[in-house]
């Protein structure tokens, strides 16, 4: 149901990396969710901006340095309370402060409901909430499962598939609570306990492909480290020459880390270049160091360049430790000058799957680089054939039918009545009819009718 | 001459209108009952049955707000049986062949044992209305003229069924009647038209009636009820008539090939017919047409009383010529010889569209003026008895200027019925399913009394009997839920668990558990099962409940927020017309209620929610 009384959040700035993200929060409880989600939690006061960090609600762990800016209602864009926090533009970490925040109670907004909220407070008029349409067209049932109906895709295939065997299952148990003297035998307990567990499996396997759906839709980070010097820039330079399809090139706005979006084979890839990593006692260079280990947890993988004309050192090391357990490439640059260790040798080194070693003055070696970070991130989804589900509020509803099915799966199996596992079962329905668009509360009885001769 | 006046006139003496009598009357009001005969009285022209999947719970939810139709049932049925038996405690649900003649007798007794009501044999010929308010009734000269009797009152509970502009179409034969011999109601239904209220055209049918003596049954295999039957009625301890037993057949492909070659005879297949009919309901042509892969179909017979002679064939309901029925007849194996007493036929009908009506069964634009039953579009004799007893209710407060009686659809699926009707209005006879109800598992037949006797005892209509019965149950029932809680119980295995946490197993069971030690309960003499059955699924749905007892505070935050009667939609900022007509025309209550609207938008009930404030 669409409620106009609760708290909101979403992403406000476009979809896709960029220098800064905004995410919004409007209603009654922002600034509960505020004290909630914000380290320490900071003092806000109307309409001043507050430098604070936005943290993980799993483990109080900073997730972003945000700038945190509130709006008491009605003073506001939706005339509520409204915080907007800017992070930094990874779609990565604004996601996981969306999550944060709905984690601490808001619901994630439909398109255009933030400007709906400004209509029905008075901020704005019909004419400027042409927004509303998208919201229209979102919720609307009927539009929304014609248009999803039309829609191409493995993934759409998929959840519609799921959708209509549950959809079917739901009508053959209701059928054989209301219709149980009519000769049929509409469904056999323990098949469809199998059929429900089955069900659930594939939602599971949807959701778990849903991180590779999104890093072709959003794309990912991928932090570059290592010493100075080892060609970190040179890998830049190969890896954006050859193709010649940077997508947006921005330094970083508060911090020293420099971003260059590249596509890979429609995977949209930033890399952060970081400062160089070493140990130090510079200040300067230290907050720099800080800042690239920062980058490099956020980021979904990592890049670590070695340089073999040199010896390994200290430094080198401490990185591939530091790295171990992240997805990672280890480039060993500078294969056309005479080697000063040899990467086999090293377990460190020889123990990294993803490895390749280049030569990347002038460009050369970028096609390697390329191939080998593509097997990097196919490694990280899962096969090619699973479909995948990039939005999302799609994966949060499917986790929630994933959960449902479950739950029915057992007492089904059980043989525990129909119509406990019909509770569970709508529930499955109804998450998925939110993607798939909604169903008309006759849709099963019809279903009933059509396929079985009922009633004397 | 002046006028018979009364506080409230019923118009029809079949379920829906003994039932809104009866309430009307308990509630303290005059009542005017009129019928065209009183040898009709709650008739059942179809299946001699009450109950059924759901409809059985209408009929416990009657009974619990004082209506009549449970110990109606109970008194004059011939054969018990408690569908989805094996099943979950909320599909549960009983059903009764009834002895026809005694149970319209057992009802007209039990009216005329209420002083207040009058009775008044006549056609209402119309409704008369002025300035939007209900005045009363005018009856038909004993001629069958306009402009007979005039009766006067400040509410009318229109229950009239099928007999608006009836038309029984027996094959290519097609005469005007409400039921099969009897006139329909013509200038009734103008009047009714004349008002504004929507129509629209239905369609539903009956089986040939057969000669008890004609037919021989040890060809048949027998389909008993219930060796201990499960009363209707809390107020009946136990069912102790003996039983019927009913028999089964099969169509066979000969019959299938009948229907084929005759189906251009059948006004339902060559087009006479244009109202449409029930699919939970289809006639054999249907059957045949529709399911040309299913083999053979089920028939019943059922007897329609303990000792007359006409049998009802069920699941043989047709409308094609005499002569084609007594042939499909004949070629039932073991019915050879069976005598046809009445063919069947199908009967179209005029309707009311319900979403002209508000949830307590009120016309929108006619204050006073009520509709109850099949006339607004639903079928079964439970579905119209409970719209009945609560537009009975309703006429009575009216009168009285007392707020209206609403059940929501977390109370009772009487209050789903009444928002289904009046929310999505009907395509097709509107017949009550468990799957109606979003809340089923707390719609029980088991608590029907605890969600519902309280309510009756306010609106008037429990008596004292009941209320004493009542409490005395109401008060075991708490007492054992406090006990299970807090009674720790070995289980068959040896482990302890307390008995609350252990019902939640599908198989353990409250009674063996009281056999084992420390769990006593208290259960009175001959209500043990009702006693136990309450308790026990009280725990064992305990999860599921609290989760949908968490859905339904949800949805109260909408349903909860009232419109205004009147509220304008037309122009309402970025309401669609669409929208806005939709609106307009069923007038929703609450938000909730717009939300289940088809076709209306939650963004539209949204824009309205900002207009109507909390």
């Amino acid at each position: 149901m669409f409620a106009t009384d609760d708290t909101i959040v979403a992403i406000a700035t476009p979809p896709g990396p960029g220098g800064i993200g905004v995410v919004r929060v409007s209603g009654a409880r922002a600034v509960r969710i505020a004290g909630a989600i914000l380290a320490g939690p900071p003092k806000l006061e109307p309409r001043r901006v507050t430098l604070t960090e936005a943290l993980d609600p799993a483990d109080n762990r900073p997730l972003d340095r945000v700038l945190v800016t509130y709006f008491p209602g009605p003073r506001s864009y939706t005339g509520e309370d409204v915080l907007e926090i800017s992070g930094h533009g990874s779609p990565v970490i604004l996601r996981q402060i969306v999550g944060a925040a709905t984690a601490a109670g808001a619901r994630l907004a439909e398109p255009g409901e933030f400007t709906f909220r400004a209509y029905l407070r008075g901020r704005i008029d019909l004419v400027q909430a042409e927004a509303i349409q998208d919201l229209v067209t979102a919720v609307t049932p009927r539009q929304a499962r014609v248009a999803f109906d039309q829609l191409e895709g493995t993934a759409t295939g998929a959840i519609g598939a799921i959708d209509r065997a549950v959809f079917d299952l739901v009508a053959r148990l209701e059928a054989s609570l209301d219709f149980p003297e009519e000769g049929y035998h509409f469904v056999d307990g323990e098949a469809a306990g199998a059929e429900i567990a089955s069900l659930a499996e594939q939602v599971r396997r949807l959701v778990a492909s849903s991180r590779h759906g999104r890093l072709i839709r959003e794309g990912c980070q991928v932090a570059v480290v290592g010493k100075p010097n080892v060609g970190k820039s040179s890998l830049f330079n190969a890896l954006c020459g050859v193709q010649r399809t940077i997508v947006t090139a921005t330094a970083g706005t508060t911090r020293d880390l420099v971003t260059e979006t590249i596509d890979l084979e429609g995977i949209p890839v930033t890399l952060v270049d970081t400062a160089g990593i070493r140990t130090t006692t510079d200040r300067i260079e230290a907050e720099g160091a800080r800042r690239a280990r920062a980058a490099l947890e956020a980021a979904a993988a990592v890049v670590v360049v070695l340089d073999r004309s040199r010896p390994l050192d200290g430094d080198d090391r401490a990185l591939l430790d530091d790295t171990s357990t992240q997805p990672r490439l280890v480039v060993v640059n500078k294969r056309d000058l005479p080697a000063a260790w040899c990467p086999a040798v090293r377990p460190q080194v020889a123990a990294c799957k993803h490895r390749v070693e280049t030569c990347l003055v002038d460009g050369r070696s970028a096609g390697a680089i390329r191939d080998a970070l593509l097997a990097l991130m196919e490694g990280r989804g899962t096969s090619r054939e699973t479909p995948a589900v990039s939005n999302v509020r799609h994966i949060g509803l499917l986790v929630a039918a994933a959960a449902a099915l479950e739950r029915a799966s057992a007492p089904a199996t059980a043989g525990a009545g129909e119509e406990l596992v019909l509770a569970d079962l709508e529930e499955a329905r109804r998450a998925l009819e939110e993607i798939t668009g909604k169903r008309t509360p006759e849709a099963v009885i019809e279903r009933i009718f059509e396929r079985f001769c009922i009633g004397k | 001459m002046r006028p018979q006046r009364f506080d409230v006139i019923v118009v029809g003496a079949g379920h829906a209108g003994v039932e809104a009598a009866r309430a009307a009357a308990r509630m303290g009001r005059r009542v005017g009952l009129c019928t065209l005969s009183n040898a009709t009285v709650a008739h059942m022209p179809c299946n001699p049955a009450i109950g059924g999947t759901a409809k059985g719970h209408l009929v416990r939810e009657i009974d619990a707000l004082g209506g009549l139709m449970g110990e109606a049932i109970d008194a004059t049925g011939i054969q018990f049986k408690l569908l989805n038996r094996s099943r979950g405690p909320a599909v549960r649900s009983p059903r009764a062949q009834a002895d026809k003649r005694r149970y319209g007798e057992w009802v007209a007794d039990a009216l005329a044992r209420e002083e207040r009501i009058t009775w008044i044999l006549g056609r209402v010929s119309r409704v008369t209305v002025r300035a939007d308010r209900v005045t009363g009734v005018e009856l038909e000269t004993a001629s069958g003229e306009a402009g007979g009797e005039r009766l006067e009152s400040r509410a009318v509970v229109v229950t009239t069924g099928t007999f608006l502009n009836g038309l029984v179409h027996v094959g290519e034969r097609r005469t005007p009647a409400g039921r099969a011999g009897e006139p329909p109601s013509r200038r009734l239904a103008e009047s009714l038209k004349a008002l504004g209220l929507p129509w629209g055209r239905l369609k539903t049918g009956t089986p040939p009636r057969l000669d008890r003596r004609s037919i021989d049954f040890s060809r048949f295999a027998e389909a008993p009820g219930d060796e201990a039957p499960v009363p209707f009625s809390f107020m009946t301890p136990a069912i102790e008539r003996r039983q019927i037993v009913c028999h089964q057949l099969h169509t066979t492909e000969r019959v299938h090939d009948m229907v084929r070659d005759n189906i251009a005879r059948s006004p339902l297949y060559n087009g006479r017919i244009e109202g449409i009919g029930p699919r939970y309901c289809p006639s054999l042509e249907d059957k045949v047409m529709r399911f040309p892969h299913r083999e053979r179909h089920h028939i019943v017979l059922e007897p329609e009383g303990i000792d007359v002679d006409e049998v009802y064939v069920n699941g043989y309901s047709m409308s094609l010529p005499a002569e084609v029925q007594e042939a499909l007849v004949h070629a039932l194996p073991g019915l050879e010889g069976a005598v046809v007493l009445r063919p069947g036929y199908a009967v179209e009908y005029d309707f009311v569209q319900p979403t002209a009506l508000n949830r307590t069964y009120e016309a929108a634009g006619v204050a006073g003026l009520f509709l109850a039953g099949q006339v607004n579009g639903t079928s079964g004799y439970e579905e119209a008895a409970g719209q009945g007893i609560v537009a009975g209710i309703n006429a009575a407060r009216a009168v009285a200027g007392e707020e209206p009686f609403v059940l929501g659809r977390d109370e009772a699926y009487l209050g789903v019925l009444a928002d289904d009707l009046t929310t999505r209005g009907c395509l097709e006879p509107y017949r009550m399913f468990t799957s109606r109800a979003e809340y089923r598992l707390l719609l029980r037949i088991d608590n029907a009394d605890l969600r519902l006797t309280e309510r009756g005892r306010e609106a008037g209509l429990v008596d004292d009997r009941r209320w004493a019965r009542f409490e005395g149950r109401r008060g075991r029932y708490e007492e054992n839920v406090r006990r299970v809680s807090g009674t720790t119980v070995t289980l068959a295995d040896g482990t302890r668990a307390r008995a609350g946490q252990a019902l939640r197993r599908p198989d353990a069971e409250l009674e063996q558990l009281t056999r084992g030690d420390g769990l006593d309960l208290e259960l009175a003499d001959g209500e043990e099962q009702a006693d136990l059955w309450s308790v026990e699924t009280h725990f064992k749905y305990a999860g599921y409940l609290e989760r949908q007892q968490a859905a339904i505070e949800r949805a109260r935050r909408m349903e909860d927020r009232r419109i205004p009667s009147g509220f304008r939609y037309e122009g309402l900022p970025g309401l669609s017309r669409e929208m806005a007509e939709r609106l307009t025309e069923v007038r929703p209550e609450t938000l909730g209620q717009a939300l289940r609207i088809p076709g209306v938008t939650p963004v539209a009930v949204a824009l309205v929610g900002a207009r109507v404030g909390a």
